[in-house]
């Protein structure tokens, strides 16, 4: 019993263990799994990480003039870094950074916003390959 | 890993004669559905003390046949067969739905697509 | 006149930590009747595995099933669909693999040890080791890059290679939690009130855990020498110092002896796993898809985990059949609830250290 109340009184004047979070910000540690980012000027556009995407937090949208525009959730990802090893240019094109991605607020429309994004991406994609289709089409009458 | 095939007739002679409880362990219930209304069951067993030592007895079923409830043999088999039950609306003796979907349930969501 | 009454367990409760609901039939304080209700976060995980996801992606999705044994999911997965392809990994890889496995058993005894304590009456402990823990969830953080979904095992190898710095690390926060579970020994077995609360409670006869499959802590603790890892060439843990850990009482106290002794085990294990890393690749193309049926078994923190994964030779796959620890181990809860008092049942229920998510997945 003694012990005890002596290791209680000696706890008063041990290092505190928790952190006070909000007011203090809590270090990560080094090589924490952080966002996907993007360096458009490298990409090859072979969508390679959207289809290895396990959530489908990469699209991709099909401009009619061929471009493609490169689109990341980062609510939706998982962080497992599977499209940077999917990469055929890795830390040009894609890569983790080890900042973290602050929690989503309601103005964001996290959900909302790429429910559209999702169907308009899927839809310019249908498009795109009918228009493709009705070119080739009409350049082999042409000839 | 062994396969035995038996079939359901036969299934609670085969278990019997096989299963020493201070010799295998009893692992699950297992069902696969093959498409076309077929099922195959299995009983998977491992070896106590014997490296990779599986056996797993399998049978053919379709969805309407009651399958023999091994639960006399093996009291631990009832969660296993509840699993069948909710999974893919089979019928087996003794063993309650509502494991992991509604009691109600008419939903039986392992089944094939057709 | 009915002479018994029901008293209901959950589903929710303040001893749970998850979703659980039983019903005790009691005579008195004596428990005669058990009944178990377990399907409450049911997602449908083995449906999903194969309508919505690519066999590749699958190892992301089990890894979901529970956030305690994260990594036994997706190694199981990914050894049964590397067993399809035809693959087997380099020692580098298995022992990278195992490495992460047995800083999983730690950490998730630890859990269990503190929540027994929780449980017990002892909020004091249950704050010192949930703090101590915190050692082993730092070196998996460091090594795998985030604290709850490690993500680190892929099909062909492992995501992150360990470098020096990674090595002081574990070996200094091994060296810190030795004393500190050193000291846990000691408490367990000689404070008086926690032996009041665990001794002679909620006893399995190894009669029992042979009838009822007991698995794990569970079935060691009844003396029932059964352990994945010893029955399995998967992983060469013999050469690496791995010891089965047996009790034979069978009570609460010896479920927590042997979870105590096997994170010493564990940590002997880890610092052999470090100190003899062999040089190699750490991720290597395993090509194809898979085709064919394959079972997989590995010791999760709470018994044998088992996959049974069949593929048809394309990207999705046919049947993911995953049996989890806990959902075989209830029977034999059941049975160890009844004869016991009331007043025990949380503490009993605790120290099965049981998961629901893994139960209902």
């Amino acid at each position: 019993m003694f012990r005890s109340m002596l290791e209680a009184f000696l706890n008063l004047f041990r290092p505190i263990r928790t952190h006070r979070y909000p007011a203090e910000e809590i270090t990560l540690p080094t090589g924490y799994r952080g966002l996907i980012e993007y360096g458009k000027e490298a990409c090859i556009f072979c969508d390679k990480c959207e289809k290895v995407c396990p959530p489908g937090a990469i699209l991709f949208y099909q401009h009619e003039d061929g471009d493609k525009e490169y689109r990341y959730n980062p609510w939706l990802c998982i962080y497992c870094g599977e499209c940077v090893r999917a990469c055929p240019k890795p830390q040009e094109a894609l890569w983790q950074s080890e900042t973290k991605q602050h929690s989503a607020v309601k103005e964001e429309g996290v959900n909302e916003g790429w429910f559209v994004w999702e169907a308009a991406c899927k839809e310019s994609r249908e498009e795109y390959a009918r228009a493709k289709k009705a070119g080739k089409i009409q350049n082999k009458s042409e000839e | 890993m062994r396969k035995i095939e038996t079939s359901l007739a036969a299934l609670l002679n085969d278990i019997g004669v096989f299963y020493v409880p201070k010799e295998w362990h009893f692992l699950s219930v297992n069902g696969i559905d093959l498409g076309g209304g077929k099922i195959e069951l299995q009983w998977i067993f491992s070896k106590y003390g014997v490296k990779d030592e599986i056996v797993i007895y399998y049978a053919l079923s379709d969805y309407d046949t009651p399958v023999p409830s091994i639960v006399d043999l093996i009291p631990s088999a009832i969660m296993g067969e509840r699993e069948i039950v909710d999974m893919f609306g089979l019928k087996v003796d003794g063993a309650a739905k509502g494991l992991y979907l509604d009691k109600d349930s008419m939903k039986y969501p392992l089944r094939g697509e057709a | 006149m009915k002479k018994t009454i029901q008293i209901p367990l959950g589903s929710q409760h303040i001893s749970l930590l998850e979703p659980i609901r039983f019903k005790f039939e009691c005579e008195n304080e004596k428990i005669i009747g058990v009944d178990a209700d377990v399907g409450f976060v049911h997602r449908g995980v083995e449906l999903a595995c194969t309508r919505s996801f690519e066999f590749k992606q699958v190892g992301y999705v089990v890894a979901r099933v529970c956030g305690l044994c994260a990594i036994t999911h997706s190694l199981s997965y990914t050894l049964a669909v590397e067993k399809l392809l035809g693959y087997e990994a380099n020692d580098r890889i298995k022992y990278l693999r195992m490495l992460m496995v047995e800083l999983d058993r730690i950490h998730s005894h630890m859990l269990c040890l503190a929540h027994t304590a929780e449980n017990a009456g002892f909020e004091a402990l249950f704050m010192q080791i949930m703090g101590d823990r915190e050692l082993i969830m730092d070196v998996q953080e460091a090594i795998s890059g985030n604290r709850v979904q490690f993500d680190y095992i892929s099909i062909g190898g492992v995501n992150r290679d360990m470098t020096p710095e990674l090595t002081a690390l574990i070996h200094k926060n091994l060296r810190l939690l030795s004393d500190k579970i050193d000291a846990l020994i000691g408490l367990f077995d000689n404070n008086w009130s926690l032996s009041l609360k665990y001794k002679g409670v909620g006893v399995l006869s190894l009669k029992d855990a042979y009838t009822y499959n007991a698995l794990g802590p569970l079935a060691r603790a009844a003396g029932l020498a059964t352990d994945v890892r010893a029955e399995t060439n998967d992983f060469p843990y013999e050469t690496l110092g791995y010891q089965m850990i047996l009790e034979s009482s069978g009570d609460i106290h010896a479920r927590n002896f042997v979870r105590l002794r096997e994170i010493v085990n564990s940590m002997e294990i880890c610092r052999n796993i470090i100190d003899n890393l062999p040089v190699g690749e750490i991720q290597e193309k395993a090509k194809g898809k898979p085709n064919g049926e394959a079972v997989v078994r590995v010791e999760a923190p709470r018994g044998e985990l088992f996959y049974l994964v069949r593929g048809n030779g394309q990207n999705m796959l046919e049947r993911v059949r995953i049996k989890t620890p806990t959902f075989s181990a209830i029977p034999a809860m059941m049975e160890v609830f009844k004869g016991s008092e009331y007043a025990d049942a949380p503490a009993i229920l605790a120290s099965f250290d049981p998961c629901m998510s893994c139960t209902a997945k």
